[in-house]
């Protein structure tokens, strides 16, 4: 399929770009959710599982000392619900084994995504949507997770659980091993999305990709999101931009404060990264700190640097709709209840130029 | 279109186009202080303000680049950008 750009002198008003009913819909679909402002918090320094190439352990904050007082938690969401945040990413190194916590979070702030491996089921009582770390089949994640039955497990745990998805993340190593994984997902009912395996800082390791991997990764996304739509929450232009050889931060930007200086508007003013000490560093803080910025294709990333790219996209009627699927994908993976739209743009489009 | 417009008219429509595009309840275009700070005060993000400006561009044929922003911060500034805007084009 050839990628399409739009011709410099193609000149269209927001109003035409909006004038379809389909587009109309999911444009007001997706603008009632303006209103998310996140930020991430380290739950605990604790994992059940060491796998190759985990950005938690890469970096300073994997030394933090553990907060394990609920009460001191629940005075930071307050906090932090003070300062505007409505929605919470739990992540490192495994929330999972901090329960307590997670609920006084959920009470606190109910709009939010919990990052686990999925070896330790979360309770229902937890209403935020759940994203559970998928490396491969059984054979590689016990090579890089060390972990035996794993993809078992997390299906066990989390088989018809309207909170869960599923995130593949693809790395050099594992991208033939995709297709019967998604279908043992499929199989199960269970929905899934994918992520790029990005370096952190410092890695030597295997895992990172090549061109010629990224091009592979894209084929491979796009055949399995066309084999397997109703479980897979994707699109091609998601497929494109966490696959294009320059990265989210060469192609769009990124705006997290870590590298982005401004404390003007959106995620330079708002967004915190806490560690499990509930300190945080403007220096330091993005979605997956300790990642080589150069290298980022994380899904993570993209949920903010592409979504906040709106007036970028607002060119031409493809590449709207592309980035509305984009933004459509983001909410249907991260925030519970939404669902996801059919894509409205089935071809490949080239990100827009800065 | 004419190269300028009326500055409080400009303010009047601009307020108009930001109660109608964020949903804003008890104001209106004429109570709206262009003074007022959006980010501070009305607490509108960065999603806010690229819907906006797409809306004001389509209203007034001016291209606002996406790196000025930062600077549009009351409905005032916003109208004075646009009225040198206009007539930078004249």
């Amino acid at each position: 399929m050839n990628a399409t750009r739009p011709s410099s002198t193609q000149k269209y008003k927001f109003a035409d770009l909006l004038a379809g009913p389909a587009v109309r819909e999911r444009w007001e679909r997706v603008r009632k959710y303006f209103f998310l402002r996140e930020s991430t918090y380290d739950m605990t320094s604790r994992c059940n599982i060491r796998c190759d190439g985990c950005y938690y352990y890469a970096g300073e904050k994997q030394f933090a000392t553990d907060t394990g007082d609920p009460e001191a938690w629940r005075e930071l969401m307050r906090q932090e619900k003070a300062r505007g945040i409505t929605f919470v990413v739990l992540a490192g190194a495994e929330p999972a084994l901090v329960p307590g916590l997670l609920q006084v979070c959920y009470d606190e702030i109910p709009l939010g995504c919990i990052a686990t491996n999925g070896v330790k089921r979360i309770d229902d009582s937890v209403g935020y949507k759940i994203h559970v770390s998928v490396w491969g089949s059984d054979a590689t994640s016990l090579r890089v997770r060390k972990q035996k039955e794993m993809l078992e497990k997390q299906i066990g745990n989390y088989r018809g659980d309207n909170r869960a998805v599923f995130v593949y993340t693809f790395t050099r190593d594992n991208i033939d091993e995709a297709a019967p994984v998604i279908k043992q997902l499929s199989d199960n009912g269970c929905r899934v999305t994918f992520n790029m395996f990005s370096a952190p800082e410092g890695y030597e390791g295997t895992l990172v990709h090549t061109e010629e991997t990224l091009a592979k990764t894209r084929s491979v996304m796009l055949d399995l999101l066309e084999r397997y739509p109703g479980h897979v929450l994707f699109s091609p232009y998601s497929a494109v931009a966490h696959t294009h050889r320059l990265g989210l931060h060469g192609l769009y930007g990124c705006p997290y404060p870590r590298k982005n200086p401004s404390t003007d508007i959106g995620l330079g003013r708002s967004f915190r990264q806490y560690r499990s000490d509930l300190t945080w560093d403007r220096a330091a803080a993005c979605c997956v700190p300790d990642t080589d910025c150069a290298d980022c294709r994380h899904y993570a990333a993209g949920s903010a640097v592409v979504t906040s790219k709106l007036y970028r996209h607002a060119t031409d009627p493809d590449t709207f709709k592309a980035w509305l699927d984009y933004v459509d994908t983001y909410l249907a993976v991260w925030v519970k209840g939404y669902e996801k739209g059919e894509n409205l743009c089935r071809g490949i489009v080239e990100p827009p130029e800065g | 279109m004419s190269a300028t417009i009326d500055e409080k008219a400009l303010q009047l429509r601009v307020a108009e186009i930001i109660i109608a595009e964020l949903k804003l309840q008890d104001i209106t275009a004429e109570t709206f202080d262009p003074d007022l700070d959006l980010v501070d005060e009305i607490g509108i993000d960065s999603m806010d303000l690229a819907t906006i400006v797409l809306v004001l561009q389509d209203e007034y044929a001016v291209k606002i680049d996406e790196d000025d922003y930062t600077k549009l911060r009351t409905i005032g500034l916003i109208a004075g950008y646009i009225q040198e805007r206009l007539q930078a084009k004249a």
